[in-house]
């Protein structure tokens, strides 16, 4: 056998390296691209909404919304905490004009601002808008500040007192951290609807992308008349009412 | 020489008690199931069965991370990395047919977490049985 020297020892090797990193590269690289399919994310393309016709939703209406929120996410049922502790996803507010007497009673949540002052103020990114509009709490990063729950005007948002068990799949909830109205994402991504929409099944509230054109919801709002809560703080809310 | 039988007797069956007494972990009933059906869980594509496994045993924080992330800020849903699939196969159902929390001592997640003595706080929040069937 032929003795090597330096200089073709060097360069035989450089090349068996060469091709093994080329070999295990293209090994690494199919292992990665057969990963299963993933939905992509979304983008701002869409802006869900809401439109509440106060006009056409009675008391009761707006406790079956209620309800339908307390059953998909499963809150409500906190034994021991008291009063203010008690988390209220979405409630029943009534509005008396002091001028005319005139009362009016609004289903009142997360407003899903496009400029969320809870956002603003959060001091570990926790508190964020999702591309398409909805506002929502990262509880892996929230500690439990409430600062958002003070920036809010709508006081939409609620902190966990107390230690919680059997929680629903969909909606990790636990003690120390806040939350508040998710627009049932979970249900948006599969195409449905939020379960206050459902659980209504009426045109009293029109849940939809504000952004196209053919939508329910865009159609509508361009037909009648209709406001933001506390419109004055430029928001811009993705939940608009009307008759108030 | 019969002092000597003693010590050794006496040795033997200190050992003994201390190897029944030995703390066996029960990895969740579903597990053990899975491994004696010889399922392959975990299976990736173009992924050997063991190479999976380690992946998945080494790597499971870091797969559960990136894709927390990327399901509630980007709304990526589906997948390979759940924690809600993981729960689903690897509970264990008690005598009265009932799920038994993952998160309980001696079940699926807490084995390892207490033997590294690591905090496993995904459960503060998150289901730690499988979806009751609607």
């Amino acid at each position: 056998m032929k003795e090597l020297n330096r200089r073709e020892f060097i360069k035989n090797s450089t090349a068996v390296t060469a091709s093994v990193a080329t070999v295990a590269s293209g090994i690494s690289l199919t292992t990665f691209a057969a990963g299963p399919k993933e939905t992509d994310p979304v983008t701002n393309e869409k802006r869900w909404g809401m439109l509440i016709d106060t006009n056409k939703l009675t008391e009761v209406d707006i406790e079956d919304m209620v309800s339908a929120c307390q059953e998909e996410h499963g809150w409500g049922e906190e034994t021991h905490s008291t009063g203010d502790q008690k988390p209220g996803w979405i409630k029943k507010v009534k509005v008396k004009d002091t001028a005319t007497q005139r009362i009016s009673n609004l289903a009142l949540m997360c407003q899903h601002c496009e400029e969320p002052p809870c956002v603003d103020v959060c001091p570990t990114n926790a508190s964020m808008k999702r591309e398409d509009g909805i506002v929502l709490v990262d509880k892996h990063r929230c500690i439990g500040c409430r600062y958002c729950m003070m920036a809010c005007p709508y006081d939409a948002r609620s902190f966990v007192h107390e230690d919680l068990s059997n929680q629903k799949e969909h909606m990790p909830r636990g003690k120390g951290t806040v939350e508040s109205c998710t627009l049932c994402v979970h249900k948006v991504d599969k195409g449905e609807q939020p379960a206050c929409v459902e659980a209504l099944n009426s045109d009293a509230v029109v849940f939809g992308d504000l952004l196209d054109p053919t939508s329910n919801i865009h159609q509508t709002l361009k037909r009648v008349q209709s406001t933001q809560i506390r419109a004055d703080l430029n928001l811009n809310t993705g939940v608009r009412y009307s008759g108030i | 020489m019969s002092r000597l039988l003693v010590v050794f007797l006496s040795v033997m069956l200190g050992s003994a008690i201390a190897h029944s007494d030995y703390h066996i972990p029960n990895l969740g009933e579903k597990a053990t199931e899975f491994k004696d059906e010889g399922k392959e869980a975990h299976k990736r594509e173009g992924m050997s069965h063991a190479a999976s496994l380690i992946l998945q045993r080494k790597m499971h924080p870091e797969l559960l991370l990136h894709k927390r992330d990327k399901t509630l800020r980007q709304g990526v849903r589906g997948g390979y990395a759940q924690l809600k699939e993981c729960v689903e196969c690897h509970t264990s159902v008690d005598k009265n047919g009932e799920h038994v929390p993952i998160n309980a001592p001696d079940q699926f997640c807490a084995t390892c977490h207490e033997k590294v003595g690591t905090s496993l706080d995904c459960f503060s929040c998150h289901r730690t049985t499988p979806a009751e069937e609607l």
